[in-house]
């Protein structure tokens, strides 16, 4: 599993790294600094990751298999 | 000038403070990024503006070691003042990066979702424990029997309190939270004196817990926070203590508002009261929408390092801004029909926990416990209806209501 974040659509809000700060690194801006090459998701933090990209307002985040 | 004339700048004034809304949206239209005289500041309105003014570097949260550094120079302060101060200049919200990047990593992993998670069926409980009390013993004041006491109970136990002492959680959050949210002037040195009694004793009390935690770890948050995020940093001891107390202050009053304030705007819009009756699954949208409607936090504020422009505007070194969130979250920039609640609105992009490096930590436990107070109030209060008049505290920062007067028609029986 992996996570893709849509730096465009990014504003800033944070509520992915709340949620988990491992899985959703924020730059120094407070903007997702997960690159295009995407987050890999250890196996046992799917339900972490899940919660991380349902937390974002803006719909900016989204699983991958 | 006519537009001038029309503009409201002192956000204190009793009219105002009660009632900001009319005050904002003038500001907001008519001149966005306004000095104000009575605040000697400048208010951000705009929801656009105040993202921006988020990441703009000039922007720094680091505004109580100044103070402390300033008049430790001139002597003035006295002992009290300086270890009040000495205390919440270590917090991680008055902060800048790298000391608050640093605090924030090594506090982060200790509000990971799942603990937050695990906490529903417990938060649940005390929530019905307040409840049954409430309506058994008829009481009308919702803050002092639930909003209140609901949170400080979570992080004590949260933070691996035990249970004997969780009561004395709650009158500590108060003294830190005069000496934090306070005006100035004569008064700020009698209140110092008072509140450092208080903190004393939690400080000596966190000192107890972090020896209990380091011979016997266990599942809470503080044991967490002390295992580190596995670099070989580690928080100090001091460290640990000031970030007890600050977890304790920052989640104490905020949610106690949210949920207060959450129920006002219900009994306010009966219509959206009922469509909630209707589908208490609507509860998550709800609460983000309440949130967003009249939140905790009205301003937060940030003191400029360097000349900048937020907006055109010129902002110079040693000038403060006021982040007007609630002006933030009420922009039709953002928001459509921003004045209505709307229980179902989606997206809903509210900015009522902050935005970028300091965007609440503890925004999903905040969530939580709204969720759960607001729908069991909901749930087993029928015929819930104001029953008094609504008081404001006087305050720049903090949307908190004195007292939250209620009547009902629940029975006193087993849930």
């Amino acid at each position: 599993m992996k996570i893709i974040a849509d730096s465009s659509r990014c504003e800033g809000h944070a509520q992915c790294n709340i949620a988990d700060p491992d899985l959703f690194p924020l730059n120094e801006d407070g903007y997702t600094a997960i690159t295009d090459a995407g987050m890999q998701v250890p196996p046992d933090e799917e339900r972490q990751a899940q919660q991380g990209v349902s937390a974002c307002p803006v719909a900016a985040l989204r699983l991958i298999d | 000038m006519a537009a001038g004339a029309q503009i409201i700048d002192d956000l204190l004034r009793p009219d105002v403070n009660a009632d900001p809304h009319q005050a904002l949206a003038r500001l907001r239209e008519l001149d966005s990024i306004h000095w104000s005289e009575p605040h000697r500041a400048w208010l951000a309105t705009r929801y656009n503006d105040i993202s921006e003014a988020y990441r703009n570097r000039a922007l720094s949260s680091d505004r109580v070691r100044p103070l402390l550094a300033m008049s430790k120079d001139e002597n003035e302060q006295s002992a009290a003042t300086t270890r009040v101060r000495e205390l919440l200049s270590q917090w991680m919200v008055v902060s800048d990066p790298p000391q608050h990047t640093r605090l924030r990593r090594l506090a982060a992993g200790a509000f990971k979702q799942q603990r937050i998670v695990d906490m529903n069926q417990r938060i649940q409980q005390l929530v019905d424990d307040l409840l049954d009390r409430f309506i058994a013993e008829g009481h009308t004041d919702l803050i002092e029997h639930l909003a209140y006491p609901l949170p400080a109970i979570v992080i004590a136990e949260m933070l691996g309190a035990p249970q004997e002492d969780r009561d004395r959680f709650r009158h500590w959050s108060d003294e830190l939270a005069l000496v934090a949210f306070g005006a100035g002037g004569d008064a700020r040195e009698e209140r110092h004196e008072r509140a450092l009694r208080g903190m004393e004793e939690m400080v000596a009390f966190f000192r107890e817990l972090i020896e209990l935690r380091r011979r016997e770890p266990g599942d809470d948050m503080l044991t967490a926070m002390m295992a580190g995020d596995g670099s070989g940093d580690e928080l100090t001891e001091d460290e640990l203590v000031a970030m007890c107390a600050l977890l304790l202050f920052a989640g104490h009053e905020t949610t106690t508002n949210s949920i207060a304030n959450g129920i006002v705007a219900l009994l306010q819009h009966p219509d959206q009261l009922a469509l909630l009756r209707e589908e208490p699954d609507l509860i998550s949208s709800a609460v983000e929408e309440l949130l967003r409607f009249d939140g905790p936090i009205k301003v937060i504020n940030r003191w400029v390092t360097q000349d900048t422009e937020l907006a055109g505007q010129q902002i110079r070194a040693g000038e403060r801004v006021y982040l007007v969130l609630s002006a933030a979250n009420r922009d039709s920039a953002k928001f459509t029909d921003p004045d209505a609640l709307d229980l179902r609105r989606s997206p809903n992009p509210h900015i009522a926990f902050g935005k970028g490096i300091h965007a609440c930590l503890g925004a999903q436990l905040a969530r939580l416990e709204t969720r759960i107070a607001i729908g069991s109030v909901v749930r087993r209060l029928p015929g819930l209806r104001l029953a008094g008049e609504l008081s404001y505290k006087e305050s720049l920062a903090a949307r908190a209501l004195r007292r939250l007067p209620v009547a009902h028609d629940a029975q006193p029986t087993h849930r």
